[in-house]
């Protein structure tokens, strides 16, 4: 007996305001998908100790911000014009924060970036190549993971984030015991240091990932929550200095 | 705690302060099982929900689903149309308001209304205000009672020196906080106000926010708007009423969600109030 307004007005009003968020949301996906090459150029630089390929990482960042300042107009005009609440609201919020962790892994990759060209003269070592190699391919699924999980508002998918971050930070860990029993030898320990903030660089890029989980959340459920905090570990496998901050 | 923003104090416990919660507040309406039928049709039914002294209360909703019919329960109005009837039951601070022995003028000195266009009486703005005291026999300290609901109205500076004029040579916004005022005379408990700022320009209607926002200290208010926007800015709980349609066409209004505005802007419990405040439907 019940009618609903959908019933009562079949013809979906404000497209215009529709169409703004629409294309709101295919450009936050658009800029994952750079952040993505970006991610998998950084890493075959670091791989192949490519100082061009790295320069062309450096160089690409351009584009990362480009669409990073076109969403925060968008955003902008949309709060300006439209005043969006409830769901709309949650959607603009969530892309405004997500836009940002984007760009920030974006920085991220050009760290890498730069740290390879510095240490493009120096010896690698396979069991750390290795281990970037796995870092890497596992940040680009939790990127992956977590654009999928928004657009299709899946609480689930956005939970999973928190399991495949511990993954990364289980190979940063490695990567820094690695470092540490490199020995003696001054050159293999600069170029060890440096390969420590890279893989904190990737460790980083996983949190970002969740915390792109956590806009998910949010927008499917109203509720802000962080899925895991340095100050309430439980339930989360770790140890503390791979605990990430709360923020 | 204060912070100095700009060289100025500011309070940080007075910024966005959470409602106070239930049983801190003070119950002024308790209405339960309220229905309202006009010849036999039913315009509104089912209605359950609480009033709280201090609050601004809105009322929000696509035409046709019985938001002035509601607020018009408050106050008895809709015994001057002889064909309404009104069932359920609206405790006035624990008294049946539509008991046998209330008597409706009384019950609209303590309750007073403003509606959507402004009416003030073609005297003197004087005597608009003075209108309510004197019907009531509270002519001690006239003058005083009426620069005071002037004062309270936000249009003391602009009228006191021509109280002799004509109410009708007021713009429409003075008008209304005339209105108001005449309201605020008699000095009623709740303030009932039919769309208040519809007929109004937005500088006029964002006086009308801030003095409801001032006013909600001493009085409780009460609005319908078909502004979605006032609601969200000037109200602390927001009821959101819709149209349920008979076997036969007919159409009926009920409540569908009632909660703290921020909720309801933000993420409300149900999808037809979400539809609506979205703007996407209805």
């Amino acid at each position: 007996m019940g009618v609903s307004l959908r019933d009562e007005y079949p013809d979906q009003m404000r497209l215009s305001f529709q169409e703004e968020l629409d294309r709101l949301e295919a450009n936050l996906q658009e800029e994952s998908e750079l952040v993505l090459r970006s991610l998998r150029g950084a890493i075959n630089a670091l791989e192949q100790q490519d100082a061009e390929l790295a320069d062309e990482v450096i160089a690409f960042d351009d584009e990362v911000d480009g669409r990073y300042l076109e969403i925060t107009k968008g955003i902008e005009q949309l709060l300006a014009r439209q005043t969006p609440v409830a769901v709309d609201l949650r959607l603009v919020l969530a892309v405004l924060h997500i836009n940002l962790g984007l760009e920030r892994m974006a920085d991220l990759c050009v760290t890498i970036s730069k740290l390879t060209k510095l240490s493009a003269d120096l010896k690698p070592d396979d069991t750390l190549v290795e281990a970037f190699e796995e870092m890497g391919a596992r940040a680009e699924e939790m990127i992956r993971v977590a654009m999928k999980s928004f657009s299709e508002r899946e609480l689930a998918g956005a939970e999973s984030l928190v399991d495949l971050d511990e993954l990364i930070d289980r190979a940063n860990r490695r990567v820094v015991k690695h470092v540490f029993e490199l020995g003696n030898d001054p050159a293999v320990r600069e170029w060890g240091l440096r390969m420590i903030i890279v893989s904190r660089c990737l460790e980083r890029i996983g949190d970002h990932a969740v915390d792109i989980g956590e806009q998910t959340a949010y927008l499917v459920t109203g509720e802000f929550r962080e899925f895991t905090d340095a100050s309430h570990p439980e339930g989360v496998a770790g140890d503390e200095s791979s605990a990430r901050p709360s923020s | 705690m204060s912070v100095t923003m700009a060289g100025v104090n500011v309070d940080v416990a007075t910024q966005a302060r959470p409602l106070p919660a239930k049983e801190f507040r003070e119950v002024v309406f308790d209405v339960k099982d309220l229905g309202v039928s006009y010849s036999g049709n039913q315009a509104l039914q089912d209605v359950s929900l609480e009033i709280y002294r201090n609050f601004v209360t809105a009322f929000i909703g696509p035409s046709g689903c019985g938001k002035s019919t509601f607020i018009r329960c408050f106050n008895h109005m809709n015994d001057l149309i002889p064909s309404a009837k009104v069932e359920g039951t609206i405790l006035y601070h624990g008294e049946d308001m539509y008991g046998p022995e209330v008597d409706a003028v009384e019950v609209r000195k303590r309750i007073g209304m403003v509606f959507q266009k402004p009416n003030p009486f073609p005297k003197s703005i004087y005597d608009n205000v003075a209108f309510g005291p004197r019907v009531l026999g509270m002519t001690d300290g006239l003058d005083e009672r009426v620069e005071r609901a002037l004062q309270q109205s936000a249009l003391w500076d602009e009228a006191k020196d021509r109280l002799k004029s004509s109410a009708l040579s007021l713009s429409g916004g003075q008008q209304q906080r005339l209105c108001i005022a005449r309201c605020l005379a008699v000095e009623p408990e709740v303030i009932l106000m039919d769309e208040p700022a519809s007929a109004l320009d937005p500088i006029a209607t964002t006086r009308i926010e801030d003095l409801m926002h001032e006013l909600k200290k001493d009085y409780t208010i009460v609005v319908v708007t078909h502004n979605m926007q006032q609601a969200a800015r000037v109200a602390d709980m927001t009821a959101f009423f819709s149209v349920n349609r008979g076997e036969e066409g007919q159409r009926t209004g009920i409540l569908v969600e009632y909660d703290a505005t921020s909720k309801i802007f933000t993420q409300p419990s149900d999808k037809r109030t979400e539809d609506y405040v979205t703007g996407r439907f209805g």
